[in-house]
This record gives structure tokens, sequence and C-alpha cells, in this order.
């Protein structure tokens, strides 16, 4: 069995198969659904940030220009919510082809590139002037496509799709060589892989990623404003659980998903004053100390992290 | 025949099942013992850009319900007898995405008899169709965004702020009349671009671009709610030369506005703004009451000497309110009273409701309607939920930090002056 399917049979079906049974025994779907969400973002930031090293700051930007293209489809094409997660994927998309320039930038310069995008992007959809169109700083309502069940459904099956490319490039010829450009881009580039390429291709996946995520929110929430999917917490906490488990693995971003938005519920619901406290040395701790993540303690006793 | 007796049997067997089957909850409901206590599910923003709108709706929410519990609890019609409160409210930190987990848990997991959601149009919004998904009603204190109120959605009602719609209509009366009397009739428009102040702009601008209205607008321009910093925007208004100047935004933007405006050169001859009449003790504290001389504002409650029929007085319940929470940091104002407003409703809901199911509150709720007279004025629905009993006259504030009523004319208690602040 290639090693890309047997990953994704011991990590990927488990959970989703256990976020498809939590509902039966959890009755708060919606906190099960931003889990989910979540899953899928830093999965997302994951084939970027893990396979290539370009971390997206305006990650958000993305999931925000998914959102109102879903949200664009349903009020002015009437598209049935399915047709309109496409549509949603394609905004995420032509938005990363619109900003694939920035991939010429590296490091610090990318980050803040990438952020100051998505709020260029955020300001343009809460433009009070476009407002016939996007409804501008008022949000949008999409009550006649809510739906939240068969959304959950959906953004379990995009979750299954991005695990399992996840789980392809880590261990298929594209993955390999993206992971060889981000580890040294000048030799990549003399043994013949095409660096540019490459980095459009898994820049683009990574905003496809983002965009059904953001479409798949419109299309569960339903009513929101450009502040609700442009909320900048939204690129950091799937950066953060990203680091937090270790990137360029399948595992690590799921990882920290689990441990860290879990423990971010507990604390924001019992005690809200201290999470901030808590969490914030939670993350100075593991940047200062575990650079690459939990995943790296199992890596380092030669241990294979999926 | 045999055949067909036992068919009859069993047939009148099955209807018996049936019938015991569905008889046996709406019994079991009817005969069922009152619960030790009543739920009542609330979010709140104890930081971030609504705190300060939403933590005095949540003190004084909270001051009603110890209030009622330290009289032995709410009286509840549908099991005859006082039962005590449980407030069960979670911190959103201004946060949608978290604000509608937390209304999840409030109706899955804490399983709350009474849903409130947070202040303001932002919070609310993410409520709205989770209340209506679970067929939960939802008491929406001050969320007056008109997008929330359909004839479809019946698990909705607008408490204690009128429905944004409904706010600005003396101020387009005002502006068309009295002002346009005393010369006003260059009108700017500066607003911030949310749900509440948006929605009253453009109910301004169709009112005063009606034929043969007096007025004109020569700006007209929505910034950012974050707009922290007026001055370029008071220049190009200056600009225009207008007779009076209207900025619509919430408490931030309106100090900010009235800061600058001390600040700089330009002196309008007439400025309006929101919030100097809602949340008074907050806007006296950042401008003063020179920055506020002469400026013309909603005039609230606070401002208006109704006499309730149910609860307490404006000055009953600041000296309450400040008994409780005084020095807190939380101050007295319109939103104060909202949250007093909110637990009224709720605790007529409760003396009036046959019962707990969502469609009995309901039905108490929108029987309120018209007959419940506040601090506030009358508690008044319209079909779809929103609020239309409460009264927004406008007011001016003398050089003293007095504010009285200029219009309408039966409620004034002087006459409006063209006095830059």
């Amino acid at each position: 069995m290639p090693r890309a399917a047997r990953d994704f049979l011991r990590v990927g079906v488990p959970v989703v198969l256990l976020f498809a049974l939590l509902p039966l025994f959890y009755q708060n779907e919606l906190l099960l659904f931003n889990f989910v969400l979540f899953l899928i973002l830093t999965q997302g930031l994951n084939a970027v940030y893990g396979f290539t090293g370009y971390l997206p700051f305006g990650y958000v930007g993305f999931f925000g220009a998914g959102a109102y293209g879903f949200a664009l489809a349903v009020m002015h094409l009437a598209a049935p919510p399915l047709l309109a997660l496409l549509l949603a994927g394609l905004a995420g998309v032509v938005l990363g082809l619109i900003l694939t320039p920035l991939l010429r930038l590296s490091g610090a310069y990318f980050a803040i590139a990438n952020l100051a995008a998505a709020q260029m992007v955020y300001q343009i959809i809460a433009n009070p002037a476009l407002a016939d169109i996007t409804k501008g700083p008022y949000g949008v309502s999409l009550a006649s496509v809510f739906a939240p069940r068969a959304s959950y459904a959906v953004a379990l099956v995009i979750l299954a799709f991005v695990l399992g490319l996840v789980a392809w490039l880590r261990h298929g010829r594209f993955g390999l060589a993206l992971q060889a450009m981000r580890d040294d881009p000048v030799s990549a580039a003399m043994a013949g892989i095409p660096v540019l390429r490459g980095r459009v291709v898994a820049w683009l996946l990574s905003a496809l990623i983002a965009g059904l995520a953001g479409g798949v929110f419109a299309w569960h929430i339903s009513v929101f404003y450009p502040e609700t999917a442009f909320d900048i917490s939204i690129s950091i906490f799937a950066i953060v659980f990203t680091l937090f488990g270790g990137a360029a693995t399948l595992t690590g971003p799921i990882a920290g998903v689990l441990v860290l938005y879990g423990l971010y519920n507990v604390i924001g619901i019992s005690v809200p004053q201290y999470f901030q406290l808590i969490y914030g040395a939670l993350i100075v701790g593991l940047v200062l100390f575990l650079p690459r993540g939990f995943a790296s303690l199992l890596s380092r006793r030669g241990i294979d992290v999926p | 025949m045999n055949q067909g007796r036992r068919r009859g049997f069993l047939n009148a067997l099955l209807m018996l099942l049936i019938t015991l089957a569905i008889a046996s909850p709406i019994a079991a409901g009817a005969e069922g013992a009152a619960p030790a206590e009543i739920k009542i599910g609330h979010l709140h923003a104890a930081s971030g850009p609504y705190a300060s709108i939403s933590m005095p709706v949540y003190d004084t929410l909270k001051l009603w319900v110890d209030q009622q519990n330290a009289a032995g609890g709410a009286f509840v019609k549908a099991f005859n007898k006082k039962i005590p409160l449980k407030l069960i409210s979670y911190d959103d930190q201004s946060n949608p995405g978290t604000a509608a987990i937390l209304i999840n848990q409030l109706i899955t997991q804490d399983k709350v008899d009474l849903l409130v959601c947070d202040s303001g149009s932002v919070l609310t919004a993410v409520a709205v169709p989770i209340a209506r998904e679970h067929k939960m009603f939802l008491f929406d204190p001050t969320g007056t965004g008109a997008a929330f109120f359909s004839k479809d959605n019946p698990y909705i009602a607008l408490l204690a702020d009128p429905v944004s719609t409904v706010w600005p209509r003396y101020l387009w009366e005002f502006l068309k009349s009295d002002a346009a009397a005393l010369g006003l009739k260059r009108v700017a428009i500066l607003y911030a671009t949310n749900d509440f102040t948006g929605t009253q702009a453009s109910a301004i601008r169709a009112a005063l671009k009606e034929a043969g209205s007096p007025s004109e607008i020569v700006f007209d321009q929505g910034v950012p709610t974050s707009t922290s910093n007026y001055s370029v925007l008071i220049d190009n208004i200056a600009a225009t030369n207008p007779d009076i100047v209207l900025e619509l935004g919430y408490v931030g933007n309106d100090i900010a506005f009235l800061r600058n405006l001390q600040d700089q050169d330009h002196k309008f001859k007439a400025v309006f703004t929101l919030y100097p009449g809602i949340e008074t003790n907050v806007l006296m504290k950042n401008v003063g009451a020179q920055g506020l001389a002469g400026v013309f504002t909603y005039v609230t409650a606070l401002g208006l000497t109704l006499k309730p029929e149910i609860g307490m007085t404006v000055e009953e319940l600041r000296a309450a309110f400040e008994k409780a929470y005084g020095g807190g940091g939380v101050e007295f104002g319109w939103n104060a009273i909202a949250g007093h407003v909110t637990g009224l409703v709720i605790g007529e809901t409760l003396a009036h409701a046959d019962s707990l199911s969502q469609a009995d509150l309901r039905q108490a709720v929108f029987g309120l309607s018209g007959k419940l007279k506040t601090l506030v004025g009358t508690f008044e629905l319209r079909e779809d939920g929103a609020q239309i009993g409460e009264l927004t006259p406008i007011g001016q504030f003398g050089p003293d930090g007095k504010l009285a009523v200029v219009y309408p004319h039966e409620f004034a208690t002087a006459k409006p002056k063209i006095n830059a602040p």
C-alpha cells in the first residue's frame, strides 16, 4: 500500500469518522464544526507553509474571499449551496492568482505583504459604496440556504479531501519536490525541479482549501459581517495550531487543533479572564523550547510521525 | 367474521396506543413538577469593542435577577408559584465566532429556559439563525439591525431599543421643520458603517431627498466604525460649508469626533451626535460639558421623566446601579436601562406564559405589546418582533451640560438654538 494511502487510513479516516460520530454524543454542533473548520484551515496552511516555507499571516484573506464568494453566488446567482461552494473555492484560487507576485518576497516581508493584501480585500468587501453587491459593512444573511447539518457533512467531505491531499504531499513526488525547494531552492532548481511552478501550485492549493473552508463557514453560519469573515484571529489560530503540532506532517496540525482549540474552548467558556494569559504563556514556551512543534519530539527519537 | 373482529380490535388497539403516545408528553408536561430554578441564558462582552454597550446591560440584568431572587424568585404562571432565577452568562469577548459557539452552548448543553443574546447588532447577528434553528425564542435587548426581523422568523423580539429605522424619525422631521426655519438647511452626514448607524443614515438621507424638502445634503460619507481620528474628515466637511453636521456613530466615534472638533478651528452652526443623550455619563467624562454645549442629540429615558407602570424609575435604577456597581468602571446610561427593561420583559413573560414552551413564551411576549409601560415608554412590537413603541425625541445640551428636549413640540422643554459647540 502506498505510504500516502497508509497515512490517510491511519490518521485521516479516524479523524473524519470521529467528527462524523461526535454529533451523536455532543449537541453543540457549532463547536464541532469550528473544530472541523480549523482542521481544514491548518492543513491548508500546512500545504503552503509546511511544504514551501512561506508563512501567510493573511491566510484569512482567502477564507474571507471564499465566504463572500459563497454569499455572492447565493445572493446574486441564486446558486444552490454546492455550486456556491465550488465558486467559493474558485474565489480563493482567483485571489491566490492575483497575489501570486507576493511569492517573489520571502520571510517576514512575505508575511507582512500577505497580511496587508488580506486587509485590502477586507476593505474592498466592507466598502459601503459596494453595498449593493457585497452588502458592504452591513453583513450578509443567507437564511434561504441555512442548513447546519448538510453544511457540517460537506465540511467533513472537504476535511477528508484535504487530509488526503496533505498525505499525498508528504509522500508523493510533487510534495517531495516542494520539500526539497523549501530546504534549498537553489539546489532543487539545479536538480531540475521547477521551483516557481511548484510554489505557485502549492500556493493555489492552499488558497483553494481556505476558499472552500470560507464557503462552508458562510453556509453553516449564514449571517455574518466582513469583520467576522476576515477576523485576523482566524489566521493566528491556524498558524499557532500548525506550529504547535508541527508543520509538514499530517498529525501535527490535527494535534494542534485538538489540544489548543480544545483548551481555548474549555478556558474560554469557564475562566475567560485567564485564557489569554495561559494561552500566551503556552505559545511563548513552545516557540522558545519546541519551535518545530510536538511532532519533532517524536521524530527526534526516530519515531515516524505521519 | 372472526378475522374482521380481530382486525377491528387491532385497529382500536393501535388507535389507543397512538393516542397514548401523543397524549403522554402533553400530560407529563401539564402535570410536571415545577423546576427548582428558571435558567436564563445570556452572553456579555467583558472586553473588546462591544464591552462598553454590553456590560451595562449585563450588570442591570444581573441586578434584576438578584432582586427577584431576594424576593423569592419570579412568579411563573405555568406553575402558579415563585421560582428562583439562575442567570448563566458567558463572556464572548466581543468575538462573533465565540458568541455563536456560546449561544449553542446555552441551548444544547445548559438547556436554558430563556435565551438572551448579547448587545449590538454584530453579536446579535450570529445568535439569530442559531436560535431559529433550535426553535428557541430569542430575547434581543439591543440588536436593532433591520435584517434580523422578518415575518417568517417568529423566534425573536427586540426588547429595549427601537429598531434602527425608528430611531431617526424625529430627527429628520426636526431637520425639515424647526432646523430649516433656523436656517440649518445645508446638512452634512458622517456615519459609521454599521447596521445601527448606517440604517439611520439611509433613512435620514431618503427623508431629506424627498420632494419639497427644504434641506440639502452637502456631504454624505460613511467611515469604518473603528475610526478614531476625525480631523481630516472635519476639514473635508468644513470645505462643503454645511449648516448642521450629523455625526452618527458608536460611543467611541462620538467621543473622537467631538474631541477633534474642540481641537480644531472649524465651528459649525450646529452639530448632532448620537451618544451624548444615550450614554451621557461617558460622554460628559470624556468630552466635558463645554464640548457638549449646543450639541443636538437623541433624548432617551435618561432625559425624559416617564412614569413607569412596572419596575423602577430612572433615578431609582441609577441609585440601585451605583449601590451595586459604583466605581466598577461601568457607567450608568441607556444600555444599563436596556438591561433593566430586558429583565422586566422576562419577568412579565414568565408571569403570563401558560407554559415554558418557546411558543408560549413568544405568545406571552407579544401579548405584552402595547400594554407594558416601563421607564423607557411603551413596549410595542411589530408583527416581525421589531420594537417600535419607544420614543427618541431630539434634545440639545445647554452650556451647563443639561439636556433639554427641543423636538417634538409636545415634549419640548426648550427651543433649539444655533450654538456652535
